[in-house]
């Protein structure tokens, strides 16, 4: 597993993550502007999904792309049961601050995506574009598995009256959030106008791409540095969850992709999907909804454990895995 | 110059929870009021400042000056939405120059 974390980390993207980590532990002032960051992530978000939309245009594959949403929507909402069952079994935490992890585990990580697909492109190494679609797809129904947990597990359940799991105020949050518009939206103009459409975007949106996603990452780098020193309050054992979960989930991911009979680069991103925990839809989603489960373990765990794991050490592995997997389904 | 007394609420509000309490401030009656976006400090909940990527790490601040009937109940309904969310609030006296805008 060292190897391959080596041979991944000698990347402008992974180093410039490094030198972000780096200096937010070390407390230097360095900080990229608020609006700056988010400018970067939407430029990251309409880039990945119009040239997922675009790719969709080229191939085509209409029975394919409806099993692998409905594996999408699976995942979603069955990786956060096996989540809180192992938070509950395996750590001390109660169940709302469980049942707020695993919501986390079932949804997304859309840099994790974003850098995924950068590897592969770096490798030349071809996926599926209606992956991206899937990636909007698992963004909201881990939620709601999350919030049913925590339902379910209180004591009072059965008695209480019934309130809307969510706000309607949250549900149209939830559902509209900027990110799953924007992803939804690029990928349907990518389908639309296709290979004429890239042509006019490409200049832009893929040339410019990593080293987009590199200054994103410092950035991301620079605000998981100043949460390292949160560790102590999350808990070894919470942190071993947030090391494992990963692992597992992109095993569960791999096993779909592969029935499904996906590529080998897109089962690496299928993988990466289930493998990756959401720090900015999920987090906003709990803190509304279970607003008892503390906001320092599920954030740090999604984005200071989770993310540099998947980042560094998950995206090679599970490319590794599932080049053997395609190679053995006679690919 | 004639001047008015007035009740001056101070909230400063996980900015998770901005939006139900200006609502709240609507509902009570109130005239106004001013919110200041990403404020950051210390205190409970230890120091909260800018984590962009999520925004749950954040404050947001809001005055209303008020009637003492209105924000006596702006106070007291601002309680109950706080219950499990970051927030300071303080009364204060201020006097005002148009009688009529609080």
């Amino acid at each position: 597993m060292l190897h391959i974390a080596i041979g991944n980390l000698v990347s402008p993207m992974i180093l410039f993550f490094v030198l972000g980590v780096l200096s937010g532990c070390i407390k230097s002032d360095l900080a990229i502007p608020d609006a700056i960051s988010k400018g970067l992530s939407l430029y990251l978000m309409l880039a990945i999904g119009f040239k997922g939309g675009a790719e969709l245009a080229a191939s085509g594959a209409a029975g394919t792309v409806a099993l692998s949403l409905s594996a999408a929507l699976v995942l979603s909402f069955g990786l956060p049961v096996l989540a809180y069952a192992l938070l509950r079994w395996l750590t001390s935490l109660d169940s709302v601050n469980a049942a707020a992890i695993s919501a986390h585990y079932g949804s997304v990580s859309i840099v994790t995506f974003v850098a995924a697909s950068g590897f592969l492109g770096d490798r030349g190494v071809p996926y599926e574009g209606y992956v991206v679609a899937m990636l909007a797809v698992m963004e909201t129904p881990a939620i709601v598995s999350g919030l049913l947990l925590a339902r379910m597990s209180r004591p009072d359940g059965a008695g209480a009256p019934r309130t809307p799991l969510l706000s309607r105020e949250a549900t149209r949050e939830v559902l509209l959030s900027g990110s799953v518009v924007l992803i939804v939206g690029s990928l349907l103009i990518g389908w639309l106008t296709g290979k004429d459409g890239l042509a006019i975007m490409a200049p832009v949106i893929v040339d410019p791409f990593k080293a987009v996603l590199a200054v994103f990452l410092l950035d991301m780098g620079l605000q998981i540095g100043r949460r390292l020193g949160e560790f102590k309050a999350v808990g070894w054992p919470v942190v071993a969850f947030g090391l494992y979960m990963p692992v597992i989930g992109a095993a569960i991911g791999l096993l779909f992709a592969n029935a499904i009979g996906l590529s080998a680069g897109g089962m690496t991103l299928v993988a990466v999907l289930a493998a990756s925990a959401s720090y900015i839809v999920v987090p906003a989603a709990m803190r509304h909804s279970l607003p008892k489960a503390n906001p320092a373990i599920y954030v740090t765990l999604s984005l200071a454990v989770t993310f540099p794991f998947n980042l560094i050490v998950g995206i090679p592995l599970y490319y590794k895995v599932a080049r053997m997997l395609a190679e053995m389904s006679g690919g | 110059m004639q001047l008015y007394r007035k009740k001056r609420i101070e909230l400063v509000v996980e900015t998770a929870r901005a939006k139900a309490i200006i609502e709240m401030i609507d509902a009570t009656g109130a005239k106004g009021y001013t919110v200041l976006q990403d404020v950051s400090g210390k205190g409970q909940r230890g120091i909260r400042d800018e984590a962009h990527l999520t925004g749950l790490f954040r404050n947001t601040m809001i005055i209303v000056i008020a009637s003492e009937e209105v924000a006596r109940q702006i106070v007291e309904r601002s309680q109950v939405l706080l219950e499990n969310y970051a927030g300071i609030v303080a009364l204060s006296d201020v006097e005002v120059v148009r009688d009529e805008h609080f």
